[in-house]
Formats: structure tokens, sequence, C-alpha cells
């Protein structure tokens, strides 16, 4: 079964096999320390949400208290897995849409040791209670010189290979990833030499929201975008439906996002036009989703039963209708009568999960099943391990979220009936935080299969095959044998 | 963290691809995408005006003018609110009758005696007397103003019933006049049988007069002291609009002070 795709030409190919070899030492470097990160989230994930159910439990041992597990688990998702995972996908992709050959692999490759190591002091130290306490950046402040830094000399390369790029039209996920390169430096530093100044307790809230903000608009988002205008045209093998549409989402993005964080406050101690001006914005964000949202759909149309075979098709689609919800949440969030109940509770940690895992992880994980086979040379091992992958992150993300949805809610009300006891709103979100504790273990569970054929994809144990992975190609399992094998021939591609 | 090894067991290892050594997943795929050039749908650019007209709502209704000083420009807490006019920077002007405000503050301070009288104002049998039917809750607001003033001790009889316990009321004098003068108009409302058309109101100012009058007493006072107050006189001070919390009327004068509330 020679499937070469029609439109490649050999040159293409070689071309292509050249820039894969010249990144995947570092890409593969990212992606597996990233896996590594993730495991270590997930499982502090699971105890955190546990200990949030019963408080009691394990109560003598200060390590494993929520206020130092808790922002752990999340600064080992954003930093460790997330960072990590998006600087991968945005190394291959570069080198991919420029047509250039990476030439500096073993500096990147230092540049990952120090991130790492960063990042691991950050979340040591933050475990071990040496953490500043302010959401997303907790890490004890000494260290964001250092990881921004290091940032900035990764992301370098990619703008260089932009810069130095093929002649011939921008393809708008180039746009993303160069605009994701530089915007994160820009909100954590200046985050952090605002929150570094000293100023009020109050504003320097107003500046963890804006920065959290900004990160979920500024980096995931983008690079999920990238990921699903890639990967969608690469696939179903046509193009983008409209470059117009396009550039319109993202420059709608690229004004609106800026804005954003302190519609999380609400009635807060600030001048009333910050809060609503990040609702506003928030509301505008959305037609830039939508935008994108269309123009998926448009690209897709008549090909969406590919996503039962494709993957990286299933993974960064699912990625892409999670932003859709996430960003419509957070309009109706934007409304006053709505964040009453919605606000300061629980239901905000369900929407970033959301964005974190659902959205960003979810396409990541797109990028990473396309991505891995062409620079190790070989093939995922099991399409059922995808297949499970998919489903129980699906299950862990929408337990998450719903449980959090109804714990916040009920949270929300207590705390706006002025004559009830803080304690109450306290008390009636308990029973629901059984979901964050069994979406985690979902998610855990799920993540397994994904680590071991990493694993085995890293040590080269891959499966050594001419057809891609599909997620339903064991026998007996494919919806239909014959539409399989036209899949494997070239139509698709995993 | 994983160290990258020449052994890493990955394709490519030789320099110079030849298609034919070039790994499938290379070879089947669809050349880099482009995008096409369709035109914007109609649907979706209702869809973004909406969105337009919703995020200005927004930012009109929420953002106060854009003013500095504005900490929220609309009632965060639409009910008939427990904040007392004048916090948090807005007027009060949304927030119900002024009559609501009073006696939610009063419930509050009220918060003070429940220990004691309970939170329903039954008192404790043999203990603590009634605030339910007694006298000196709907009598006159003077020899209430009194009790709270300076406290009370000694035998008392309230609603028939006779207490002679070593219990002493303490005295509540530590506590603003504005507070004494809500949990007085609290409990006068909740728990007094008021006569026909008196509102049971008691003023801040009706308060301070009555700190000056009655500084000369002794704490706690004994009720053989409190026996010598008159039991209907009320306190001077103009009554107030329920609704606004404005005075009505001018003060009256010295005689008269007994008719009303
Ligand atoms: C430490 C317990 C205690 C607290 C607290 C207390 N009281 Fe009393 N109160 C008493 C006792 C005891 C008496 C009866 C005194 C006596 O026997 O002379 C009394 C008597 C009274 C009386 C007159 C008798 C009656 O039942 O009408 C009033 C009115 C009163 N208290 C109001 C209040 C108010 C209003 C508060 C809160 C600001 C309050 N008390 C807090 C113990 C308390």
């Amino acid at each position: 079964m020679s499937s070469t795709s029609p439109g490649a030409s050999p040159q293409d190919m070689q071309e292509r096999a050249a820039i894969d070899r010249s990144v995947r030492f570092p890409v593969m470097f990212f992606f597996t320390s990233a896996a590594a990160w993730l495991f270590a989230a997930t499982i502090l994930g699971m105890v955190a949400a546990l200990k949030l159910r019963v408080p009691t439990l394990w109560d003598a041992c200060p390590w494993l208290s929520f206020g130092r597990i808790f922002p752990a688990h999340m600064d080992a998702l954003i930093y460790g897995w997330a960072m990590q995972a998006g600087l991968g996908i945005m190394i291959w992709m570069m080198a991919r849409l420029s047509r250039v050959e990476l030439r500096n692999a073993t500096y990147i490759i230092v540049l990952g040791h120090v991130w790492n190591f960063g990042v691991a002091l950050g979340v040591l130290a933050v475990w071990s209670g040496f953490g500043n306490s302010r959401t997303w950046l907790d890490f004890p402040s000494m260290l964001w010189p250092m990881l921004a830094a290091t940032y900035v000399l990764i992301v370098v390369t990619i703008l260089v290979m932009f810069r130095v790029r093929r002649d011939g039209p921008v393809f708008i996920s180039e746009e993303y990833l160069v605009a994701a390169a530089v915007w994160f430096p820009w909100v954590y530093v200046t985050a952090n030499l605002i929150l570094g100044a000293k100023g009020s307790a109050v504003m320097s809230a107003g500046v963890t929201v804006w920065y959290m903000q900004n990160l979920l608009y500024f980096w995931f988002i983008p690079i999920a975008v990238a990921i699903a205008y890639y990967i969608i045209p690469k696939v179903v093998g046509r193009p983008i439906y409209s470059y117009p549409l396009a550039k319109f989402g993202f420059w709608t993005l690229a004004i609106c996002a800026g804005w954003m964080g302190f519609q999380r406050f609400y009635g807060g101690p600030f001048p009333a036009w910050m809060p609503a001006v990040g609702g506003a914005s928030t509301i505008f964000a959305l037609i830039g989703i939508t935008a994108i949202a269309v123009n998926l759909f448009y690209t897709m149309q008549g090909k969406f039963s590919l996503m039962q075979f494709s993957p990286s098709l299933r993974f960064s689609l699912f990625g892409m209708a999670m932003l859709l919800l996430f960003a419509v949440l957070s309009a109706l969030k934007s409304f006053i009568g709505i964040s009453k109940y919605l606000q300061f509770n629980l239901f905000e940690l369900g929407l970033d999960t959301l964005a974190i895992y659902g959205v960003f992880s979810m396409a990541a994980f797109g990028a990473i099943y396309f991505i891995v086979p062409r620079i190790t040379g070989c093939e995922w091992p099991h399409g059922g391990w995808i297949r499970r992958h998919f489903w129980f992150s699906t299950y862990g993300i929408l337990t998450v979220l719903v449980g959090m949805f109804a714990a916040g809610l009920s949270q929300g009300a207590s705390l706006d009936a002025w004559d009830t006891p803080f304690e109450v709103s306290v008390k009636v979100a308990k029973p629901w935080i059984v979901a964050l504790v069994l979406g985690w273990v979902f998610i855990a569970f799920s993540n397994l299969g994904f680590f071991w054929q990493l694993a085995l994809m890293f040590v080269g144990k891959g499966r050594r095959s001419e057809g891609p992975t599909l997620i339903h190609v064991a026998p007996g399992e494919a919806a239909s044998a014959e539409q399989a094998a036209n899949v494997a021939k070239g139509t698709a591609h995993a | 963290m994983s160290e990258p090894g020449q052994n890493m067991n990955l394709d490519y290892q030789t320099e110079g691809a030849r298609v034919s050594t070039i790994h499938h997943a290379v070879r089947r795929e669809h050349a880099e995408p482009e995008a096409g050039d369709e035109p914007v749908r109609f649907g979706w650019l209702l869809i973004g005006a909406a969105l337009l007209i919703a995020g200005g709502g927004v930012l009109g209704t929420y953002s106060g003018g854009f003013s500095q000083d504005q900490t929220y420009a609309f009632a965060y807490y639409t009910g008939a609110g427990p904040r007392p006019p004048g916090a948090n920077g807005d007027d009060g002007s949304a927030k119900g009758p002024w009559i609501d405000v009073w006696m939610a503050e009063g419930k509050k301070v009220y918060g003070n005696c429940v220990a004691c009288h309970q939170a329903s104002g039954s008192g404790m049998a043999g203990q603590f007397p009634p605030l339910v039917g007694s006298e000196y809750v709907d009598g006159g607001t003077k020899r209430l103003a009194a009790i709270l003033h300076k406290g009370l001790t000694g035998p008392i009889t309230v609603g028939g019933q006779s207490y002679n316990t070593p219990n002493l009321m303490p005295a509540w004098n530590t506590l603003s006049d504005e507070k004494l003068a809500q949990v007085a108009t609290y409990i006068r409302r909740s728990f007094g049988k008021l006569p026909e058309g008196e509102s049971g109101v008691v003023t801040t100012e009706m308060m301070k007069s009555a700190r000056e009058e009655f500084s000369g007493l002794p704490s706690p006072l004994p009720t053989s002291e409190l026996a010598k107050l008159d039991p209907a006189a009320h306190l001077p001070g103009a009554q107030v609009d329920l609704e606004t919390g404005d005075p009505l009327g001018a003060a009256p004068a010295e005689g008269e002070e007994k008719k009303v509330p």
C-alpha cells in the first residue's frame, strides 16, 4: 500500500523529512518532559481535589495541605506540561510552515533544561511553602526573570525561522504562533513587574486576574487555534475555508484580549470601568472565536466522519468545540446578573480547567499525535489506547466542568443571600467537589495510555508500519472496513 | 526529564534522506496547508453584530461613566439590602425604604442580646426576662433608653412575671447612639405591641439626648431608680418618614413630647 498524497512531490517530501529531522530532538525533549510534568500535575490534581473534599485528610502533613498542593498542581500543569508541549509544537510547526530546518537544536535543548530546572524549583518551592500565593504566579519572585529570559531565548529561534521563511503567503497558524511567542513574555513580565512594585494588595489581586485571563487568551488559545488551523487542512486535505475570516478572528482576539481580567471582580473595590471593560472585551472576543469556529466548520463540512479515525483531527476539533464553549461561558459570565452567581467560587476553577485542559491540552494532544510519528519514524502502537485517552479525557473535563458549575452556582446563590452565613456557602458546594476528584481521576487514567505510548515512541518501540494508527482500525472495530481502508490510503492522516 | 541521546533509535540517523527512506507518515502527508478566499458569511456577521451590541451594553451600563471615583455604578445587590445608606460610595437611593435598612441594621445589633434574651426575644424562664410582651419595650422610649445606656439590676416584674435573680443587664453605652437607636427600633417594632399609629422608631438624635440626660445615673441602674422614671415618657426628637428617613416637621416642643411617636 503505497500511500503518496496527491500534490506532494518528492522534493516536498524530502524537504519535510529534512525539517522533521532537524527539529526531532528538541521537540521530543519538550514533549517527553511535558508529559512527565502532566503526570505530576494529574497526581497533584487528584490529591488537591481530595483535600478540598475531605479537608481533614492527612492533617498532620503540611506537604499535603491544600494550600500547597493546589498551586503546585496548577503550576506544574501550566509551566511544566502546557508551556513545554506548546513550545515543542511551536518549534515543529514553525519549521514546517516556514520551510526551514532548525539549525540550533542543541541550544534549544540546553534552554529546555534550564526551563525545566526553573519550573522544578518553582513547583518545589510552592510545595514546600515558599510560594507567594498569587494564582498562577506563585513561584518565588526571584524565579521569574530566569523563566522569562529562558522563554525569550527559546522563542527567538522560532521568530528567526519565521524571519527567514521561504517566500509565499503567510499561513494563519504562523500568525498565531508568532503572536503567542511574543505575547507571553509581555504578559508575564508586565504582571511580575507590577506585582514586584509592591502596590496595594487590592491591585495585586487585579493584576493577577489580568495575568490569568491573558495567559489564556494570549497564549493557550492562540496555540490551540494554530494547531487546529494546521491539523484540519492537513488531515482533510482542503484549504482553510476563508483567509479573510481567519484574519478577522485573529485581530479581534489580538485587540480584545489585553483588556480582560477584571471582569472576575465585578462589584470589587476597583473603579467600575475596569471590570466593565473586561466584561465587554470578553464579549467582543467571542466575535473572534465565532469567526474561528465558523471558519473551521466550513473547512470541515462534509468531512466530519474523518473524526472517527484520525486521532489528531478528533483531539484538535474537540479542543475547538471546547474553545467555543469556554468563550460562550466566559461571555455569559460577563453579565452581572449571571456573574453574581458564578464569580468568586468554584465555577471559576471549572472554567480555567476547561481552558487549560479542555481547550489547550486536547488540541496539543492532537498535535502530538500528528507530530511524534513524523519525528520518531514509527507509528503509535495502539489505536485503542488513543481512543481511551480521548474518551476518558472528555469524561474528565466535562465532569469537572459540570460539577464545578453546580458547585459554583450553589455557592454563588448562598453568597448572594446576605443573611446567610458565609460558612453555608462552603458547605453547599462540598458534595459537588466529588466531581473534581472524579474528573481528575478520569484524566489521570486517560493519560496513562498516552504516557506509555509516548515512552514507547521515544525509545523507538512504536509500530513499524506504512499506515497510520487510526482510532478505529483493530479488526472488527472499524465502523466500516472499507472506509477505514480509504482513510488509511490517503484521504486521512493520523 | 529526558536526555536526548544518540541511541534514541529514531529514524533518519543518516544524513541526506532519499525518498525511499522517508518515513511513511511524511510521505503520505498532504502539502502544507493554505487558506481559501471565501467571503465572510452573512449569518455570522449577524452573530457578530449581536455580540457587539451586547458588549457595548455591558460597557455602557457597568462602567459608571469611566469615573475613577465610581466603585460601581449599579446596584450590585438589587433587593432590599442590609447596606446602610451612604455605604460604599452610593447614595442609597435605590435601596428600598429607609425603615427596612434601619431594621436590618437593628437586627445585626440585636446579635449582642440574643445570648440572654434569645433571637425570638422570649428570654429565659427565671433568668432573663422576655422582650416580647414587655412593657419596658413597647412603653415609653425614655425608660428603654435608660436601660440600654445604663444596664439594669435588681428585682423586676416583666409581663406579670417577677424576676429576682443575681443576673444583671449589662450597660450598652459603648455602642454608638446610632446602633442603640437601631436596636431599640428593632425590638420595639419586632417584639413590642405598639399602640395604634405609633411607628416605634427611635432615632439617633433621640438616643443622643438620652445619653446626656442619664449620664448622672448609676450603672448598672437599680430597678428602684428605674421606677422613678415616667413609664410613658418618650425621648424628645422628631419622628421620621419611614420611606426616606427624613425628619417629619419640626421637633415637638417640650410639653408635647409624651404624645408621639
Ligand atoms: C448578659 C445577659 C444580657 C444581655 C446580653 C442583654 N440583657 Fe437585657 N436583661 C438582662 C437581665 C438579667 C435583665 C433583667 C435585669 C434585672 O433583673 O433587673 C435584662 C433586662 C432587659 C430589659 C428590661 C426587661 C425586659 O425584659 O423588657 C430590656 C428592655 C433589655 N434587657 C434589653 C436588652 C437589649 C436590647 C439587649 C442587647 C443590646 C440586652 N438586653 C442584652 C440580661 C441581658
